[in-house]
């Protein structure tokens, strides 16, 4: 979808988005040659399915060195879903905790509950790179 | 006025950009899988994932480096055939581990992370109309497992498909031309005109259907040692316009095996897990072929 200034006919450009508020984002547009400003209000249904597509709306495209955005997360960048450590006695490293966010968020909680797991059956108490390429030995192809 | 083809962008969102890109990463996550083969019917109840489950194990027995992905999300049985559930996906550099089942198969399956008693349900700020965007989510998930599991150097990667004409003209448009079609169907008439369906269907895309499989075809008479019709046979028939890779006799070991998570390799020799064997020859041939 593109949106037109008629009166410059100049193509507007997103200025921002707003997160969703119950179902619904604003996505605002300006006109480059007059400054002139509206808004784009979805309602659930129009929300869903873009959500659906995997895609987000919002300045800037993805770059190609971006993680992966899960089709399951929202579609508002500033709303990109973080993994915080969980509170369980095993610790996440940065860099382990980055790692899993390549996980589709629909498995992402098993993963976490089975790595850690795994993590305590060996008498690990921090989740490192190192820990994840045994359990990959372990567990993956 | 300008009109939509006069502007060059969408003001800043990039969403052709962003779609290009979900189908790069699939490509390249899938880059050295050297044959993509879907297996679909058009019917449910066929046995597909029985077939897929079974061709990708006699696959590997023959040294192929073999995978499977359930692409069937509202029934996913991979992981129970495969004694895979609850396996756990761990993250690598390169993506997810691809988990293995103990005959060398790799398989991603939602049900490995499901419960049985709970059907997969997305996050939705749109209550009450699934209909309008469920199918299009699921295809987006299933691009997302393609580019986010490390697949590896595969020989074959099998999707087993869900039931529905019409789904797998949808799969085969996703998938795009370089994946092949195999579709099962058993001896009824019935099978056969839904089957028939989604040959028809196939027709107008460019994806090769290397064939058909007939499942249920008979069952082994332990007493007498011979194969005996499980449905009446017509003359008259539907006859399917496509090679037959083969016949499967309904075999009670098989069926427990899938149930069970049972590795193949523990199986004995059966005439069913011949014609699968066999099947898997032919659809190796065939692949080659059509390259």
């Amino acid at each position: 979808m593109k949106f037109l200034c008629v009166p410059c006919d100049q193509p507007m450009k997103v200025l921002n988005v707003t997160p969703p508020d119950r179902g619904s984002i604003s996505v605002t547009y300006s006109c480059p040659a007059c400054g002139y400003e509206m808004a784009m209000l979805t309602n659930p249904f129009e929300t869903q399915l873009v959500a659906s597509l995997g895609i987000k709306v919002g300045p800037g495209a993805p770059a190609e060195s971006d993680k992966p955005k899960c089709p399951f997360s929202g579609m508002v960048a500033a709303a990109e879903e973080t993994t915080a450590p969980v509170d369980d006695g095993v610790r996440w490293t940065a860099e382990a905790s980055a790692r899993i966010q390549s996980i589709p968020d629909f498995v992402r909680p098993m993963a976490k509950t089975g790595i850690e797991r795994f993590a305590k059956e060996g008498g690990h108490a921090e989740i490192t790179l190192a820990v994840l390429d045994e359990a990959k030995s372990r567990f993956g192809m | 006025m300008k009109s939509y083809h006069d502007i060059v962008g969408d003001g800043g969102s990039n969403i052709l950009v962003q779609v290009a890109e979900q189908k790069d990463r699939i490509a390249r996550a899938l880059s050295k899988v050297r044959h993509r083969v879907a297996i679909g019917s058009g019917k449910g109840g066929v046995g597909k994932s029985t077939v897929t489950r079974a061709l990708a194990a006699a696959l590997a027995s023959r040294g192929f480096k073999v995978a499977i992905v359930d692409a069937d999300f509202n029934g996913p049985t991979q992981a129970r055939m495969t004694g895979l559930r609850g396996a756990v996906p761990v993250p690598g550099a390169d993506g997810i581990a691809l988990p293995k089942s103990r005959d060398g198969v790799g398989v991603f399956s939602v049900g490995a992370y499901l419960p049985e008693s709970e059907a997969l349900d997305f996050a939705s700020v749109s209550q009450g109309e699934s209909h309008t965007w469920r199918a299009t989510k699921e295809f987006a998930a299933l691009g997302e497992i393609l580019a986010s599991v490390a697949w590896g150097k595969l020989d074959v990667l099998l999707f087993d498909l869900p039931p529905g004409a019409e789904r797998t003209l949808q799969f085969a448009e996703f998938l795009g031309a370089a994946t092949s079609f195999v579709l099962v169907t058993i001896p009824s008439e019935v099978s056969r005109g839904v089957v028939a369906r989604s040959v028809a269907a196939l027709a107008n895309t460019e994806n090769s259907l290397l064939g058909y499989v007939e499942n249920m075809s008979g069952y082994f008479c332990t007493e007498c040692g011979a194969i005996k019709p499980l449905f009446p046979e017509t003359k008259d028939g539907i006859v399917l316009d496509l090679p037959c890779l083969g016949r499967v006799p309904f075999d009670p070991a098989l069926a427990f095996a899938c149930d069970r998570g049972v590795a193949f390799l523990d199986l004995p020799e059966t005439a069913a897990t011949r014609a699968l064997s066999a099947i898997a020859g032919r659809l190796v041939e065939s692949l080659e072929m059509a390259r």
